[in-house]
């Protein structure tokens, strides 16, 4: 991997330059809502922002999209419309929760609509300043050496820049004056210092080793139970984590007609019919369940499989449950084996 | 169309009319739902109707008279299908908020006196199935045109309509809104069904809960979290059962029997 160096007051001319190959999208905040939106330039973005309310999974697979038409003949793909984008601005922790969507829906089964959404997409990730809710150096995921195209790490006085891809080079090509290679001593030492400063801005502290035992420990816990006294089943923290990726696909026809479209849309194993089977069965008709599935999930199960918890410590779930149900709370309640208020 | 166009009537009991209000309204397909139905019956639309064999009923409105019993018994009786819309139909409606409580009779007389009803004989109101048996619900206060139209193009083309189930913080979290019940405000999001798009909270206005109650929601801990937000508990449960009618006053009453003793 190849790192450069570029002069802060360069990257707006950088970006503007980008929009060649697609659209740009960035960070911004707009009435208290952190999102990413397309813009024209840097000055529309919002680089401060620690956490956008949905993670970038939209742009991959958006929460509602058409997969086809069809009618008596067949159907036809809805493929070929998705803009070229450049999303600019994204955290290494958002980073690894698309690298986790990668190996679900480009390695483990191969998913054309979230292929060619891929395909189409450039990631250009972006340092960023750990909150109070940020708790990505216990999963690992406080920095990112793969899934990006490029990745910006601001020092200050200029930025270093990872080039992860080829399609990230060609970028870079396209203002090549703006990059140098010729780094020295002090970007060393002031990288060095940045991974330090870093390190003590976080507020969590958050231990996962020895998670995976401790939800096998837990599994029959009355911990449970407790915590579906409170969850509201609302789903929300399946809509703001990057790495859940379930859906549910529904027809819809046209009125007097069979011709129609077949609708894909995000679902999550926190409500009860996403569980229910034909014949009226329910085999996680319990809150209780679904919560102890949702999170045996993300860190012991997944762990199992990908060697690492489908957490990437964003805190999301931490910054919208309204009943502060989230991988803090909880895997504090199955260590202590108390829920705590 | 080759095959028969299924037998459709559209009936309103107790209620503002604003469900039928809004199927008028579905301007750009009226021609198309006319024609791809044959509308027996659908007193708000036309004056020519035909009270038979019926494959599909639309009922809006809630059931308070004792007329209104036997009217909607004969209609499920002569329905392959009948689906309720909107709220009142649904759960109840409005003047259902306070069902249960067993001081109807008390309200009854406060509003009429001691005038005599010959209209009908007045009952407190209820949701359609507390009287017949319902195959489908359109909740919404009013309803919705894309899940109306949704619902009616499936069962033209003879398959099964899906309706969210799911609650508005689902939709609410599409529209990328920050929670505005975390952040402290008397939200119904979490109790009330999807569907709606999740207009109030991208308005930045709290969910009322217009859609109905979910068919798994947590009253009990929306209302202990309201309650350590400060809310005051007699204000929570009458915001609770505004639009919750006959559902959510079942699933009060362990809370408010533990509220009347504390």
């Amino acid at each position: 991997m190849m790192i450069l160096k570029m002069k802060k007051e360069d990257l707006s001319t950088f970006l503007d330059a980008v929009k060649e190959w697609g659209e740009l999208w960035g960070p911004t905040k707009k009435d208290g809502k952190v999102s990413f939106s397309k813009v024209d330039s840097l000055s529309q973005m919002d680089l401060k922002a620690t956490r956008t309310i949905i993670p970038p999974k939209k742009f991959l697979y958006p929460p509602r999209f058409t997969m086809f038409d069809f009618d008596e003949n067949g159907y036809v793909e809805r493929t070929g419309d998705v803009p070229k984008r450049i999303l600019f601005g994204i955290h290494p922790c958002d980073i690894h929760g698309v690298v986790i969507m990668d190996k679900l829906f480009l390695e483990t089964y191969n998913d054309p609509y979230y292929r060619e959404r891929r395909e189409k997409t450039l990631l250009l990730g972006h340092s960023c300043i750990p909150d109070d809710k940020c708790m990505c150096t216990a999963t690992g995921t406080d920095f990112i050496a793969e899934g990006f195209d490029l990745f910006f790490t601001d020092l200050k006085m200029s930025y270093l820049v990872w080039v992860g891809s080829t399609k990230g080079h060609d970028l870079i090509r396209l203002k090549p004056e703006l990059f140098s290679r010729a780094l020295d001593k002090n970007d060393i030492l002031n990288y060095t210092e940045y991974r330090k400063w870093k390190n003590t801005q976080y507020k969590t502290n958050l231990d996962f080793t020895g998670m995976p035992d401790i939800f096998e420990l837990g599994y029959s816990s009355p911990v449970w139970d407790k915590l579906a006294e409170k969850c509201l089943s609302c789903g929300q923290c399946s809509m703001v984590c990057p790495t859940c990726n379930c859906y549910n696909v529904v027809d819809e026809v046209e009125l007097g007609s069979i011709e129609g479209t077949r609708e894909r849309f995000w679902d999550s194993c926190m409500f009860r019919e996403y569980s229910l089977v034909a014949g009226g069965h329910n085999f996680r008709d319990k809150r209780a369940d679904r919560l102890r599935l949702w999170y045996t999930h993300k860190l012991q199960a997944y762990i199992g499989e990908f060697g690492k918890p489908a957490c990437v410590g964003c805190g999301r779930c931490v910054a919208t449950c309204p009943v502060d149900i989230n991988v803090v709370t909880v895997s504090q309640a199955l260590k202590e084996q108390e829920v705590g208020k | 169309m080759t095959k028969q166009s299924p037998k459709v009537g559209i009936y309103g009991f107790t209620g503002c009319a604003g469900d039928q209000l809004m199927i008028l309204n579905c301007e750009d397909q009226l021609v198309d739902l006319f024609g791809a139905t044959e509308i027996r019956s659908f007193l708000m639309a036309k004056s020519d109707n035909h009270e038979g064999e019926l494959d599909v009923a639309f009922v809006e409105g809630s059931i308070s008279t004792d007329h209104q019993e036997k009217k909607l018994i004969d209609i499920r009786a002569r329905s392959k299908v009948l689906i309720a819309i909107g709220g009142c139909a649904c759960v109840g409606g409005p003047q259902a908020m306070m069902v249960g409580d067993g001081k109807w009779e008390e309200r009854f007389k406060k509003v009429y006196g001691n005038a005599k009803i010959t209209v009908a004989k007045a009952n407190e109101a209820k949701p359609l199935d507390a009287v017949v048996k319902v195959d489908m619900y359109i909740p919404g206060c009013p309803i919705d045109k894309t899940e109306f139209l949704s619902a009616v193009s499936k069962l033209v083309a003879g398959k099964h309509p899906y309706l969210y189930q799911f609650p508005v913080c689902n939709e609410c979290r599409w529209k990328e809104n920050p929670c505005i019940l975390y952040a402290g405000k008397f939200c119904g999001g979490p109790l009330t069904k999807a569907g709606c798009g999740a207009i109030c909270p991208t308005l930045g206005l709290p969910c009322v809960g217009c859609w109905g109650p979910t068919d798994d929601l947590n009253v009990s801990s929306e209302y202990q979290l309201l309650k350590e937000k400060g809310y005051d508990p007699d204000e929570i449960m009458k915001k609770l059962r505004k639009f919750g009618g006959a559902k959510l006053a079942e699933l009060v009453k362990d809370i408010e029997k533990k509220g009347a003793k504390a």
